[in-house]
């Protein structure tokens, strides 16, 4: 099978996955599943990567628990700039970090935040996510999701960076990303082969971070349970 | 971070010793951050020598990423201290003379709302004055034609392209006409901005449709085209970014295709201080419907 042809298959996959009437953490296993059966030499980097992260302890750093989230000033996908206190003066938020529009495990995630959103938003508590995707590609996962909440640009994952999320994908999955159809060189505008470490952060009006996830293995992401929990508890 | 500050340091320094000083840190601690960069990099970045190191090749190729992220994280980093002090947030820019600035008034009326405490300091040039700006420092960012430097710390990025369009009067007598020919302009008088970063290119798309000698007034802006276009003295051909807000009329002219691309420029290893980050990000981020890398970059998502 050709890379191209596996790509495609993959898209099935995703669709399939992404419409299963499970948990959040179902889904992406269902994908997972998908993968490591029509590509798996695509896997056996994927592990690799995963346990390099693990290893390095990667996202370690980032703000814990009672920290304060760093502010930041972030164009959205309408190109306006958002301030972390701007969000924070409508009510608490949840920051979840993504890894880009051609991620079918950020897609099938954004899908979830977007159910939780409408569940929350009624109780002023509302959803972000940040991409290191320019704004033409926020506004393409935002739409794709039909997402009621902004996608931030963060170019050069320099925000991520900053928390300790961000990491350099590595040569040999770079090659195969490529022939995949998954290049994030053109949708991040840069060549430099960085992604962040999917997070999310739920933070309360004071800037004070109340629950996070970080897991350095991209196909397993904050329950939306907990994070609708934490978003209702947060003040 | 601070690995790829040491690592930095060394690229400058090539040298172990000096690159601790400069980082006010013990040399075993900065070769140990090195040593986790590179197993989270897969390689080595140095080949340690007693009085000098040496970037490997892979060392070279990561560089230019490192420093970059850098600069990025290090931005994102002032971005967050500066919110939180409330500081004064200068921004020294220069825009050409020929870049209308309605398509920017949005993304700085977004910029003093992110920052109240914005102070702007715009300039106006023709290509080799905002050339000189930012050789000289005196801006941090500019938006312009193509200024044809070859100076090699001068980056370019282009946001979009502009096409050139023949102008004239509401009340001049070809208005109403739905499309002219070059040879339809054999008795006009045609006006000139000499300051356009793509005077020689305009000046040789004349010679090449026989109207050069049509080249009556020859201004130094194109102010002072739009200017004597509306008081009647000729007609232009201009990028058609300055029509929108002018109250001309742009004409569609057969055979004329002159295009430029309207690009953001920096000087590269300069620092910039938070607003100019922040702008120049945003102007990055944004979708200026022209991209140069067109290759397919995605999935049939249907």
């Amino acid at each position: 099978m050709t890379d191209a042809n596996v790509s495609n298959r993959l898209e099935e996959a995703f669709v399939r996955c992404r419409d299963l009437d499970v948990p959040l953490a179902d889904r992406l296993q269902a994908f997972a599943n998908e993968v490591r059966r029509l590509g798996p030499h695509f896997q056996a980097a994927v592990d690799a990567l995963v346990s390099r992260l693990a290893q390095s302890s990667a996202g370690a750093t980032a703000p814990q628990v009672g920290e304060p989230m760093p502010a930041f000033v972030l164009p959205d996908e309408q190109r306006r700039l958002v301030r972390l206190e701007d969000l924070l003066d409508e009510g608490p938020v949840a920051l979840a970090f993504h890894r880009g529009h051609w991620c079918p495990y950020c897609r099938i995630n954004i899908d979830a935040l977007a159910r939780v959103e409408k569940k929350v938003a009624p109780d002023r508590r509302h959803i972000a996510a940040i991409v290191p995707d320019r704004q033409k590609f926020a506004m393409w996962l935002k739409s794709d999701a039909k997402a009621p909440f902004p996608v931030l640009t963060d170019m050069d994952n320099g925000y991520a960076m900053t928390l300790g999320l961000a990491f350099y994908v590595g040569d040999g999955l770079k090659q195969m990303m490529v022939s995949s159809g998954w290049d994030p060189s053109v949708s991040q505008g840069t060549d430099n082969w960085m992604l962040p470490v999917p997070a999310t952060f739920i933070v309360g009006t004071d800037g004070i971070v109340r629950a996070r996830f970080v897991d350095p293995d991209y196909r397993v992401r904050m329950a939306t349970e907990d994070m609708l929990a934490a978003l209702r508890s947060a003040t | 971070m601070h690995h790829i500050r040491y690592f930095l340091a060394v690229s400058e320094t090539l040298n172990l010793t000096k690159a601790a000083e400069r980082c006010n840190v013990a040399q075993p601690a900065l070769s140990r951050a090195i040593q986790d960069l590179e197993s989270e990099l897969g390689g080595e970045l140095l080949r340690r020598e007693r009085a000098l190191s040496h970037l490997t090749e892979l060392g070279q190729r990561m560089l230019p990423m490192l420093r970059q992220c850098y600069e990025t994280a290090h931005a994102a980093k002032m971005v967050a201290a500066s919110i939180r002090k409330g500081e004064a947030a200068p921004l020294s820019i220069a825009i050409s003379h020929t870049v209308a600035l309605n398509r920017f008034t949005p993304t700085l009326r977004e910029l003093s709302r992110a920052f109240p405490s914005l102070q702007l300091k715009m300039h106006r040039g023709s290509g080799s004055e905002i050339a000189e700006f930012l050789k000289s420092g005196t801006v941090e960012l500019a938006i312009a034609g193509p200024l044809g430097v070859t100076w090699s710390r001068c980056d370019e990025l282009t946001l979009f392209e502009e096409p050139f369009g023949l102008v004239v009067s509401r009340t001049h007598g070809l208005v109403d006409r739905n499309e002219v020919e070059f040879k339809d302009l054999a008795s006009e008088k045609l006006l000139i901005n000499t300051g356009c970063e793509m005077f020689q290119e305009l000046r040789a798309c004349l010679e090449a449709n026989g109207i050069l000698d049509r080249v009556t007034h020859q201004l130094a802006t194109q102010e002072d085209v739009l200017a004597l276009l509306k008081a009647d003295l000729g007609v232009a051909i201009i990028p058609i970014g300055a029509v929108e807000a002018s109250g001309i009329c742009c004409i569609p002219l057969k055979q004329l295709n002159l295009v430029r691309k309207v690009s953001v420029y920096t000087v590269a290893g300069r620092h910039r201080a938070v607003a100019c980050a922040t702008l120049f990000n945003t102007l990055r981020a944004a979708d200026w419907g022209f991209d140069t890398r067109t290759k397919q970059q995605r999935r049939a998502h249907q």
